[in-house]
């Protein structure tokens, strides 16, 4: 399913520059210009933004920036607003659209100087256009104003790169039915006493932990002859990330991968040949997503000398080191086909710290054509045969055939019933437009997949309104469209109806009934390595010397230790976020166990998996280790994230508790500081070296809230292995916290800080706000006050059930301008 | 439209036609331009009935048997070769090393794939000469094309073993044919033509954004009126993009050609899948896409059922026939003579169609070896070997029977380099290369 035909030629690759970086060069040049009180806040919450304009501190040019201003105001008020209007807005008989745009002040003035008031140009020249220019640009008209003046509110917005990748996965699901969640882990296996399947000959069915074998020339089970047999696996592939995989498999006898859809050969090693024994394939694959894998493994009888039988499935995953496939990526039931689009998106902007889909540029246009050419291409290959058999019985006169299969596309892709115009457009023009079927299929899904009606999914006020509801649910739960039976049936007969008095309580049964699913699961893990900011491609560099040991392959452990927490907590039947902080275990395996001790001590055998270095890479709890372990905020991986090369670093790790965990507001230093070096102050721990570089009163405004709240997790050094010593002293992990309304808590060990952030007001508040702004990706406070209330109380109530959390913020998203308009129309 | 009325009148005689126009030009720019050798191995599986096939005289003087009789036209411009043997012992039977060793001239790796006799085997130990003289040109930035070497299947099976394979980029490194023509065409125009569509599309899709816009607030708008202008903007740029390609006053720029819709890689399409190869070859030379390619009609053991000869019996099956069943050696000799005149229509597309470097045609530059794995099919021998040659890629002489007694193919092999400009000492098994190429045939 993956190449072939399906890699397009130019296929886009991402260079450019994410959207962020040009409003940091925003916020860079506001800096310098002292917008300073506005860059704080646009830095530390992302998305409250300031309603006032700047009214001082502007740039002094010729006369005082403030006094130019006023100057400026006053001409406005005077001159220009009994036809622009207050605040530029336009909408007046003199003139109507609104003041806005991209021009500097100097063209403007320039512009206005010649041109304005209409009635009499001469009436304002020189200075007088300049400062009015000055005012006009600061207060409404340059972006940055806009951005400044805009309260925060909906945008509407195009979907982002993981909500195209997740539509399309689920736009071609939409035709194989939908994957599915399974608890079970392992490979199904069946090895037969046969060259070939043969039920008579089958001796052994059972679920393989990981695949790696090496059977040289002994029997692989009993009853089974070693000269000639043949081994089926199948199951699917679990993702956690989205990224670029490389699926390793290593076999010395005949062998067989499909991959993704049941037909498609991702390897084809069906002639075994001396030497050869290595197949890599390097594909695309999508969080939250199963691929069906299904594997024949023959040793065939011959007359010349067998080759030992060795088996192996490994894989690099993004960032990662080669490892054979642990058996939590491994599920045992083979899951419908499914897709993974291999075209490369451009990254979103992220300047309110979640993606959003508010820029269109031509670089994610070629991306988007891309896009839909490849999905063009495997809806030819891959689903229209699908259809076909499906529909074998239909007529199929005049195309009918492919016209249905087409229109029931663009139906799914749009969320809603096609009308006329739309079909025409999409489906009967193209199909009369090309003869050949494959053609006319890849130009119905170029022009569906590049329509607005696919790409900017709220864009439905025409459609009914359990059509949005859909929609909206979709895209909340799974970044995706709405394609399972069920969901479209409760549409179909308008469940959803706003009218109907449980219409909300049966949107969150459908939620609800959504949120035990594989992709909820997906988008859930993005969230959690998002909050705690780890990139799970990334790499994390230690002093080798040190930390001998804390390899790529020590991290991948990690990384897997800690989605297991994560995944632990979140599907458990409490899915209780304070659990996050205080789980006294961790999920180990015995060479994790070896590295940082206790509290990572397997507390039962692991099943030896794989060969690497005969030690079980199985995944275990480890025996608790109370006072040692506190769930993800301890979590190795966390906290060398949150650590220099060498040392820790308490700064990094206070700015993260008090801006993540805790949702306050920092503004960023004063100047770039080098932490000092500690080979200079060799007598020093970390904590006192903090101290010493912040001790400064001006530095203290700020790091008095930061540096105690990170002291408090010192046992934990720069790979996160707990200690209670650093050269040769004890650590000193007292902390404490000043609340917002002035309140002094303290901390004596990291005990009492796991604690207070599990049971925080404001951390629960900062919670529910990320949360909302990771699934809904518009900001809470567009939605106003009494909701982000409510939902607070909602998660109190639910005993800070996370699952129930996300229902709950989909139920918002999906009511919300339903309701509005509902209630607009009633009054 | 019949299907073969739109072969007839398809994309490579607009091409030509466009071609001829821009002559004048390109004939005053070819003293600088250098002629463009290229070489096209055409495999036809099961071995032939060699007293129907090789002339009864070697020499100038040679006549043409009825399995050659297609190739009439073209005896001035063609040769034949008796004499040649592969020699290659080791793993595999007698069909695997007639295919895996034919173009490699080394034996195959011990392996899992069992014929019907001998021992099983793996892939072939080393490149495959079509594979070496593609490497050599692309090393070179002057011969250097696109693809290199594009390799052409007609109904080979879709499966990956011994049987299948005739080209190797190195020791176990089979490579695929691909059998769909329009696979092929995505290979080649899939860029220009996803363009094609994409600028067709997009004046429609306009209308659209039109038309979900209307009901925006003016806010809501700007992203979209900001995606029109962008949709409008790729929409201009590929309209002169099409007009400078359309245009055609360089000569390096030919129309793209147009396959009939919907032929499925079935048995009975073999004829028109073969001719729609023959023109993406032709038009892949035109464009200079490659100078090596090859064109694979099934595979060895394949068992074409040639209805349209009215033969219902597969080619393989019929093969093993004694020659004593008059019936099935007539039959083969008609599938025989069918493979000839895939090989008469390609040469004869290739003289009709000027070379795009202004020496002559596509022929003259051009030389089709057409083989096969086994000298003769129910005797599984891999003696006198069909060599056929027709064009002038390679400085053989030409208009010629040879019959080279028993040489090892090796040597065939080693002449093909040298007779393309790229002299070896060995290649394959330097066992069989002692004697080095085959003396007498370069001009």
């Amino acid at each position: 399913m993956f190449f072939g035909k399906r890699m397009n030629d130019h296929a886009i690759t991402s260079t450019m520059k994410s959207l962020a970086t040009n409003v940091e060069a925003i916020i860079r040049v506001s800096i310098r210009i002292g917008c300073c009180g506005i860059v704080c806040v646009l830095l530390s919450t992302g998305c409250q933004v300031s309603a006032e304009p700047p009214t001082d501190e502007l740039p002094a040019s010729g006369e005082s920036g403030a006094g130019e201003m006023r100057r400026g105001q006053k001409i406005y008020t005077d001159q220009c607003l009994s036809c622009h209007g207050e605040g530029g807005r336009g909408g007046t008989e003199g003139y109507a659209d609104p003041l806005l745009g991209d021009a500097t002040v100097s063209d403007l003035a320039s512009l206005i100087a010649d041109t304005m008031p209409e009635e009499d140009p001469e009436q304002c020249v020189g200075d007088d256009a300049k400062a009015v220019a000055r005012f006009i640009h600061e207060t409404f008209y340059s972006e940055a104003a806009q951005r400044r003046n805009r309260p925060a509110q909906r945008d509407l917005s195009r979907l982002t790169g993981t909500q195209i990748q997740q539509s399309l996965a689920d736009l071609y699901q939409h035709f194989f039915g939908p994957s599915y969640r399974v608890k079970e882990r392992g490979l199904s296996a069946s090895y037969f006493d046969s060259g070939r399947w043969d039920k008579e000959k089958l001796k052994v069915e059972r679920v393989d932990p990981v695949l790696d074998f090496d059977f040289g020339r002994e029997s692989p089970v009993e009853g089974v002859t070693p000269d000639e047999f043949y081994i089926h696996w199948s199951g699917s592939l679990r993702v956690e990330h989205t990224g670029r995989y490389e699926i390793v498999v290593e076999s010395t006898c005949s062998m067989k991968l499909r991959f993704g859809h049941h037909d498609y050969v991702l390897i084809d090693n069906h002639v075994q040949s001396e030497g050869k024994t290595e197949f890599r394939r390097t594909l695309n694959l999508i969080g939250g997503r199963q691929y069906a894998i299904q594997i024949d493994f023959t040793q065939r009888k011959r007359k010349t000398e067998l080759p030992p039988a060795k088996f192996a499935l490994r894989w690099v995953p993004p960032g990662g080191a080669e490892t054979v496939i642990p058996t939590e990526y491994l599920i045992p039931s083979t899951q419908p086909s499914g897709f993974a689009l291999q075209t490369k998106l451009p990254p979103d902007d992220r300047s309110y710290g979640y993606d959003r889909g508010t820029r269109v540029d031509r670089q994610w246009d070629d991306a988007v054509t891309a896009a839909a050419l490849e999905f063009g291409s495997i809806a030819g290959s891959e689903l229209w045969p699908q259809y076909r058999r499906k529909h074998r019985r239909d007529s199929d006169e005049n195309r009918s055939r492919l016209r249905g299969f087409l229109s029931e596309l663009a139906t799914i892709a749009f969320r809603a019933p096609l009308d006329e115009a739309s079909q025409k457009l999409y489906v009967d023009d193209q199909l009369a437009e090309a003869e050949d079927d494959l053609l006319a299929i890849a130009r119905s899904c170029l022009l569906i997949i590049k329509s607005p009606r696919f790409l900017y999914p709220t864009l439905d006020h025409d459609a009914a309104p359990s059509n949005r509801v859909a929609t909206r649910l979709a895209l909340t739960m799974f970044d995706s469209l709405p394609t399972d039976e069920w969901l479209l049936d409760q549409v179909s007969k308008n469940h959803f109806a706003p009218d109907h008095k449980d219409a909300e309580e049966r949107i969150r049964q459908a939620a609800l009934r959504m949120s035990d699913d594989q992709r909820l699961h997906g988008k859930m893990m993005e969230m959690f390595f998002d909050w705690l900011d780890i990139d799970p491609a990334a790499e994390v560099a230690k002093d080798e010397n040190k930390y001998a040991g804390f390899d790529k392959v020590m991290i991948l452990d990690l990384r897997r230790s800690l989605e297991r927490t994560i995944g632990d907590v979140f599907w458990s039947d409490s899915s209780d976020y304070r659990q996050l902080f205080s789980s006294d275990f961790n999920w180990t395996n015995s060479r994790l166990g070896d590295f940082f001790g206790e509290g990572w001590i397997p507390g039962v055998e692991g099943r030896v998996e794989g060969r690497v270095d005969g030690v079980s890479n199985e995944l275990v709890q480890s025996k608790p280790a109370g006072g040692r372990s506190f769930g993800v905020l301890t979590h190795p991986l966390v906290m060398s994230h949150l650590s220099y090369f060498d040392t820790t670093s308490p700064i990094h790790r206070g700015v993260f508790l008090f801006r993540r965990v805790l949702g306050r507001t920092l503004r960023p230093p004063n100047e770039a500081f080098t932490p000092l070096n500690p080979d200079l102050h060799p007598d020093l721990t970390t904590r006192q070296r903090v101290e010493l570089q912040t001790g400064e009163s001006k530095c203290q405004v700020c790091h008095q809230k930061i540096n105690t709240l990170g002291f408090a997790l010192e046992n934990f050094d720069a790979v996160g292995r707990f200690r209670e010593q650093e050269n040769g002293k004890p650590i000193d992990a007292t902390g404490g916290y000043l609340s917002r309304d002035g309140q002094q808590v303290s901390f004596a060990t990291p005990a009492d800080l796991a604690n207070f952030m599990a049971n925080n007001d404001d951390a629960h508040r900062a919670f529910v706000e990320r949360v909302f702004e990771h699934f809904a990706k518009q900001p809470l406070a567009a939605y106003g006050e009494d909701v982000a209330e409510d939902l607070v109380k909602r998660f109190r109530d639910s005993g800070y059930h996370m699952r129930r959390l996300i229902v709950e913020v989909a139920v918002v998203v999906a009511t919300h301008q339903l309701d509005q308009e509902y209630n607009n129309e009633s009054t | 439209m019949n299907r073969r009325d739109f072969l007839a009148q398809m994309g490579i005689s607009t091409a030509a036609a466009s071609l001829l126009m821009g002559l004048p030009s390109l004939c005053m720019g070819s003293a600088a331009t250098n002629r463009r050798r290229r070489l096209v191995f055409v495999f036809s599986p099961n071995g032939v009935i060699p007293n129907h096939f090789w002339p009864d005289e070697a020499g100038k003087d040679f006549d043409l048997k009825r399995i050659l009789q297609p190739l009439a036209d073209f005896k001035d411009q063609m040769l034949t070769m008796k004499g040649i043997c592969n020699r290659i012992q080791g793993d595999g039977d007698g069909h695997m090393r007639g295919i895996g060793c034919l173009l490699t001239g080394i034996e195959l790796f011990p392996g899992d794939i069992q014929g019907g006799s001998d021992t099983p085997a793996g892939w072939s130990m080393g490149i495959s000469v079509d594979q070496h003289v593609k490497n050599q040109l692309q090393a070179d930035p002057a011969t250097a094309t696109r693809f290199g070497s594009l390799e052409f299947g007609v109904m080979v099976p879709d499966r990956a073993d011994t049987w299948t394979r005739m080209s190797y980029a190195g020791a176990n490194q089979p490579v695929a044919p691909i059998s769909d023509p329009y696979q092929m065409f995505d290979k080649l125009y899939g860029q220009a033509k996803n363009r094609e569509m994409l600028a067709s599309v997009l004046d429609d899709l306009a209308g659209d954004f039109k038309r979900v816009s209307k009901v925006l607030s003016s806010e809501d708008r700007q992203i979209l009126d900001l995606h029109l202008d962008l949709v409008r903007n790729v929409e201009k740029e590929l309209k002169t993009e099409l007009a400078a390609a359309t245009k055609n006053d360089s000569g390096t720029v030919h129309a793209v050609p147009k396959l009939p819709p919907n032929i499925e890689e079935q048995n009975d399409n073999m004829p028109q899948i073969t001719q729609m190869q023959i023109e993406l070859m032709i038009n892949s030379f035109l464009a200079d896409f490659a100078r090596v390619a090859s064109l694979q009609i099934t595979n060895s053991v394949g068992q074409p059922r040639m209805t349209w000869l009215d033969i219902k019996e597969g080619h393989h099956g019929l093969s093993h026939e004694p020659d004593s069943n008059e019936e099935a050696y007539e039959k083969l000799i008609r599938i025989n003579t069918w493979y000839a005149e895939q090989v008469a229509h390609m040469a004869r597309r290739m003289k009709e169609t000027p070379d795009p470097s202004g020496h002559g045609s596509l022929l003259d530059n051009t030389t089709i070896i057409w083989t096969n794995e086994l000298g003769k099919g129910n005797s599984h021998t891999r003696d006198n070997i069909p060599f056929v040659m027709v064009g002038g890629g390679l400085d053989f002489r030409l208009g010629e029977a040879y019959d080279f007694g028993k040489v090892p193919h090796n040597r065939l092999l080693l002449s093909i380099l040298e007779g393309f400009g790229m002299p070896e000492k060995t290649f394959g098994n330097p066992e069989f290369c002692g004697d080095g190429p085959l003396t007498g045939l370069i001009t």
